[in-house]
């Protein structure tokens, strides 16, 4: 297992931390009105017992979501909405400039279980990959989403399976990820504005980065609704795809 | 090739029509308001009919060699490619400002951050 015990107060490149040699760890958790549950998602990470930095993006609340946030984490502060997108990239760049061995995504509305983080550190451990997806259907354990949800996300997982050769992906549309530093130095580049979670595998996959899977558990959100829902569905699945598309294209050009 | 030749008035009219709005657009750009890509994009709308109504026999002379029946089809196939080409660059230039915005965004609240991490680091010391 990868040792987490780091400095929390100190999380700039010459940190005791980094001088042992410890990896250091960046969670993001990237927020919109989530004053209901970010609270509860940075006690659950602090009582992992594990030391991990933490930057809450607040991508331009309306609500207290940055105070609630402010008393135990960092927190950029989007003065607009960017989506998910913009606010992850926003975190992989503090990534980046502050040296991280290591950032792994979670949302800030409770979904995803702090304590799974351990099981993308040690699949990273065992196996050779840039990128590792928590993936709530390997075991098909927790929370799965709905059938419809469930469905797309197949849909989506098979043509990245079948368009980029040496992926099993099987929860393309997953939002706990690790990325190590060369997915680090990627994604802070260039990161995909529309639906980042399943087209940023697809840009991943053609500059050759490697992409593994982790057996996690999820929860159905604390608070709020997913923006994805009924119609929009179809209008989702038709642009990701066709995202994916452009991507395999754009490597064979 | 037929030659109907338009009549004074519609000379005058789109004359003055093409007169009017040129005025106007350069006015706009005169106060910054377009740059000058817009301005000659933009008069094509008054240019073209214009060219037209003033030569017809030009008019003529390129609807016999693209091959279509009427002159104001040409105009107006002209027209719309103009649009296009226009409507294409302005699209380019969007998602430019769009990614240039995104980014300046997070560069913002990133450095929004490192202030505050400084300010609290001189006041510990």
């Amino acid at each position: 297992m990868i040792t987490t015990d780091l400095d929390v107060a100190d999380p700039g490149p010459g940190s005791a931390a980094a001088q042992a040699g410890q990896p250091r760890i960046l969670l993001i958790i990237p927020c919109y009105n989530e004053e209901a549950s970010i609270g509860d998602v940075l006690t659950q990470i602090a009582r992992t017992g594990r030391r991990y930095h933490t930057l809450v993006v607040d991508d331009g609340s309306t609500d207290a979501t940055a105070a609630v946030a402010s008393e135990r984490s960092p927190v950029a502060r989007l003065p607009q909405n960017l989506g998910i997108g913009g606010a992850v990239q926003a975190g992989i760049k503090y990534a980046a400039r502050n040296a991280y061995d290591f950032c792994i995504q979670i949302d800030g509305d409770g979904q995803h279980d702090p304590r799974e983080i351990d099981a993308l550190l040690d699949a990273y451990q065992r196996q050779s990959a840039n990128i590792i997806i928590g993936s709530r259907f390997i075991d098909n354990a927790g929370f799965r989403s709905t059938r419809l949800r469930r469905l797309g996300s197949r849909l989506i997982g098979l043509t990245l399976n079948n368009l980029f050769a040496g992926s099993r992906i099987t929860d393309p549309t997953s939002g706990m990820r690790l990325l190590d530093r060369h997915a680090i130095a990627f994604f802070a580049r260039r990161y995909p504005v529309d639906f980042p979670e399943p087209i940023s595998l697809a840009w991943a996959m053609r500059a050759g980065l490697r992409i593994s899977e982790a057996p996690v558990e999820m929860r159905a959100r604390e608070t709020g609704v997913s923006s994805i829902d009924g119609l929009k569905t179809v209008n989702y699945m038709i642009r990701v795809l066709g995202y994916i598309l452009l991507a395999r294209l754009a490597r064979q050009s | 090739m037929t030659n109907v030749i338009p009549s004074a008035e519609t000379v005058v009219i789109i004359s003055g029509f093409a007169f009017i709005y040129m005025l106007a657009l350069l006015r706009k750009t005169l106060k910054g308001k377009f740059d000058l890509y817009d301005f000659l994009m933009l008069s094509m709308v008054a240019i073209l009919p214009a060219g037209f109504a003033l030569f017809p026999s030009l008019a003529y002379l390129i609807s016999h060699l693209t091959g279509v029946v009427f002159p104001f089809v040409v105009m107006f196939g002209a027209l719309f490619l103009v649009v296009f080409v226009f409507m294409h660059n302005m699209t380019e230039r969007l998602h430019k400002l769009e990614q240039q915005n995104w980014s300046l965004i997070q560069e913002q609240s990133l450095l929004a951050l490192e202030l505050k991490r400084q300010k609290s680091r001189g006041a510990d010391t």
